[in-house]
């Protein structure tokens, strides 16, 4: 009887300590709860984290030099009000806006900034854009207190593109004075930024909390108290969570969405944030030279077979749009966006007619086989069943698919190096949702890109050639007419080549407990809300529609 | 008694450096984390910087003795996620974990008990076939299925009790029902078959005969007999469950160590899975150990075996 008693305490003490512990972190009226699949790294400093999670997590805390567009998309106005490129294309002049400080008080200063991108350049820096920022950047001149001039090594148009987090997170500002004086773990156990919210605390694998400025900031002053952002890994718990009230926003993907409407929940759906494709890896070496897929007209046939809207409607429950071309949004710049739409609503449709007939036209009526690798990149697992409906088209015009489904992490290295195990085969990708088109054509069809679908420098057939050309045409071009002009080609090279091929748009979807947060718009392209939250309402202030 | 314990804490060194190796290697099979953190447009020449900054460049057996040599002085490395001390980040978790699993043994030895006492006592009944149906259904129903139909019906539907994440003692109750559930099969077909030969044997007769009332028997002078091996059970269910909560974690959101160990996998951050997997390994080697030399001392024949 007295070893019960004495269990029976015990429990009681382990419930009594969960209920301290976790008293603090009950959200009430003046907390925005958002509840994450992920956290990324969970590391507070902007040089340790590689991945998009980071801007659910740093944006709150860390200002970016360049901003957003908020209605549009893309890039806009940062914590550099303006910027100029000078005459000779080679260096770039970003002028701080006045007033700006850091969260214990000290201002932000040019001398922040070139101490910012100096860390993000340094060593231990594992910054997913570190070693582009090493390659592009020959110095950093502090001009005076609110004036820095970055100069590049040679011509770089999308420069100025790449420090804002629509495309990653390389251009965070962070206190120069306050890491020197405490050191990076210093830095990285309390950290200061100067964005709309402070650090209250990080739970590893749990959640971060954080408290509003209690004075105006140019991206919005918080509504609420606080922000506490939740790890929750499990989508039907994260969609309970918010019908509870538990949380006032989730992250959700497709197939949730009919089931939070019928909850009662509002759907916020981002457009333009990633394009589902599919592409051919190593055509052009001597090995795939036999393949049925080194003839066009085969995979344009194979691009005819696919219904997109049926995948749009049924895989993507509608929260899918048609695409564009090949790593280009409606939001996109240097490239002419109507006509690319117009291209893609003819282009894209679905003839499987016109399909067969191609097929038959280059001798393979009767169908062949190919193998496709179907796989998802982190937080876009819809990609999956996307691939499998693409290979059941495929079926149906008599191609006889060999589909392997693999991991993420086990496939990205075959798409590197040599690519031994690609070559002649198709498969999965997608392009993330970002302004500048061309640095994503460099990766894929410049033939010293990571993937170099058209060819490599030892094998570069006069398709790779021309694109070689044509990027290195964009790259070194100033004015931004031509640059468009010549974007345009580039585009036009790939879409003929139907060998990297969109599929669908996707959106990144929420759902949102109409009664804890009131109306607000996401920043097209931008799936994360890390720079979003300071622009929520309270429910009674913005009512939803 | 002496011997037979070095012997055993001998075999647990052994065993642990063999599960030290197999993780090493097991972890490097699986994909390299520098592939995970790198953008789709980075060089081989980013992927060599990357490696460089995390000490993956260096040959394999070159990292295997900085491995083994650290842990024998209690350093696993850093994480490379968290980018702290991986045993820092498991300990951590840790109580977490330690937090929910005694609500969800005892919970399960509330039922499991009484269900195998009436199981055997009943023997053949139809209290003996429900008793029956509640181990299979415990047994076969995965954890996940189960959270999600509880949150659906007590938080959602009822809003009696918060769907997930660590908290009040409301925040216990599915997690430790949805833990629970599947070690009330177990135990519950143990003491059920424990007791029925428990039940048969002479002593028992004997307390029949002198005229004890059959709740005695079976409660007092039975009951107990049985327990012997259950306990034993419990012992080996605390051990797994600490290896094996990563559903129950993953479900309801508790950053306990299973699901620590599931983002160490999916990370490839080799410094943690070793650390949380040789961790665990200790923890489950520790209580196997306690086990066997409560064996030992209850029953002579095992030390001399």
């Amino acid at each position: 009887m007295r070893t019960w008693s004495l269990l029976a305490l015990a429990l009681s003490g382990l419930l009594v300590a969960g209920e301290l512990s976790s008293a603090d972190a009950a959200a009430d009226k003046d907390t925005l709860v958002i509840a994450l699949d992920t956290l990324g790294a969970q590391v507070m400093d902007p040089i340790m984290d590689t991945r998009a999670p980071h801007a659910h997590y740093h944006a709150p805390i860390w200002d970016s030099l360049v901003g957003f567009d908020l209605e549009n998309g893309g890039i806009g106005p940062g914590a550099a009000e303006r910027w100029e490129l000078a005459s000779d294309g080679k260096s770039w002049t970003f002028y701080l806006r006045k007033g700006q400080r850091f969260h214990n008080g000290d201002p932000v200063t040019a001398n922040d900034v070139k101490f910012s991108l100096e860390r993000v350049m340094s060593p231990e820096s594992i910054s997913s854009g570190a070693a582009a920022l090493r390659r592009a950047v020959d110095r950093i001149e502090v001009v005076d207190d609110l004036t820095v001039r970055v100069y590049t090594k040679g011509v770089i148009p999308q420069f100025a593109a790449s420090l804002s987090r629509a495309v990653f997170m390389e251009g965070s500002v962070m206190p120069k004075k306050y890491i020197e004086t405490v050191g990076a773990r210093g830095f990285r156990d309390k950290p200061v930024g100067s964005g709309p919210w402070k650090f209250v605390r990080s739970v590893p694998g749990d959640r971060i909390e954080y408290e509003a400025v209690t004075y105006p900031h140019w991206r919005g002053t918080p509504q609420f108290k606080r922000l506490t952002l939740l790890l929750v890994p499990e989508q039907s718990t994260r969609l309970a969570m918010v019908r509870t009230g538990e949380a006032a926003i989730a992250s959700i993907g497709p197939e949730a969405v009919k089931e939070a409407r019928a909850g009662g929940m509002k759907i916020v759906s981002v457009p333009g944030t990633m394009q589902a494709v599919y592409q051919f890896w190593g055509l052009y070496r001597p090995e795939a030279k036999a393949s049925p897929l080194n003839d066009v007209r085969v995979r344009e046939a194979l691009s005819l077979a696919i219904d997109r809207q049926q995948i749009i409607d049924h895989v993507m429950v509608k929260e899918a749009r048609w695409p564009m071309p090949f790593a280009a949004f409606k939001y996109s710049s240097d490239m002419t966006v109507p006509r690319w739409e117009d291209w893609a609503r003819t282009a894209l449709r679905y003839d499987p007619a016109r399909a067969k007939q191609l097929l038959a036209e280059a001798g393979h009526g009767s169908g062949f086989k190919m193998t496709f690798w179907n796989t998802a990149l982190p937080g876009t697992p819809f990609m999956v069943p996307i691939g499998e409906a693409v290979a059941g088209f495929w079926e149906k015009i008599g191609v006889k698919v060999e589909m392997k489904t693999v991991e993420w992490g086990a496939f990205d290295p075959m798409g590197r190096g040599e690519q031994k195990g690609l070559v002649g085969t198709a498969s999965m990708y997608r392009t993330a949702g970002r302004p500048e088109p061309i640095p994503r054509y460099a990766t894929t069809f410049v033939s010293k890109g990571v993937q170099h679908v058209f060819g490599d420098p030892q094998s570069c057939p006069a398709l790779c050639v021309d694109a070689d050309k044509a990027y290195e045409a964009i790259v070194a071009e100033k004015d931004d007419a031509k640059r468009t002009a010549a974007t345009n080609r580039m585009i036009e090279l790939v879409a003929k080549s139907w060998i990297a091929v969109p599929i669908v748009e996707g959106m990144g979807t929420w759902a949102v407990n109409p009664k804890s947060v009131g109306y607000f718009k996401p920043i097209p392209g931008r799936h994360e809300f890390g720079d979003v939250t300071e622009r929520m309402p309270r429910p009674e202030a913005k009512p939803w529609p | 008694m002496q011997r037979f314990i070095l012997r055993r804490l001998a075999q647990s060194v052994l065993l642990l450096f063999v599960l030290a190796l197999i993780i090493f290697a097991l972890a490097r099979v699986s994909g390299n984390p520098a592939d995970l953190l790198l953008r789709e447009d980075a060089t081989q020449e980013d992927r060599a910087h990357l490696l460089r900054a995390l000490g993956l460049d260096r040959p394999v057996h070159e990292q295997l003795y900085l491995f083994l040599s650290g842990a024998l002085r209690g350093d696993l490395g850093e994480s490379i996620r968290y980018r702290k001390p991986a045993t820092e980040v498991f300990f951590e978790r840790l109580p977490n974990t330690l937090q929910l699993l005694p609500l969800a043994m005892v919970g399960a030895l509330v039922v499991a008990i009484p269900l195998g006492v009436l199981a055997a006592v009943y023997r053949g009944t139809i209290v003996d076939r429900i008793s029956g149906a509640v181990a299979v259904l415990g047994i076969a129903t995965p954890s996940f299925w189960l959270g999600i139909v509880l949150i659906y019906v007590f938080s959602i539907k009822l809003g009696l009790l918060p769907s997930s994440r660590m908290g009040g003692p409301s925040h216990y109750v599915l997690p430790a029902i949805t833990l629970g559930l599947f070690l009330v099969a177990g135990m519950m077909r143990l003491v059920r078959s424990s007791l029925l030969e428990v039940m048969g044997s002479e002593f028992v007769k004997l307390a029949r005969l002198k005229g004890l009332s059959q709740t005695v028997v079976i409660w007092k002078h039975c009951l107990r007999n049985a327990l012997i091996p259950v306990t034993t059970l419990f012992g080996v269910y605390f051990a797994l469950l600490i290896t094996g909560a990563i559903v129950t974690e993953t479900v309801f959101a508790w950053p306990g160590v299973g699901r620590l160990t599931y983002e160490a996998v999916i990370f490839r951050d080799y410094p943690l899975l070793q650390a949380v997997i040789l961790l665990k390994g200790i923890i489950v080697l520790g209580v196997n150990l306690g086990v066997d030399i409560v064996y030992a001392y209850l029953d002579p024949r095992v030390r001399y075996a």
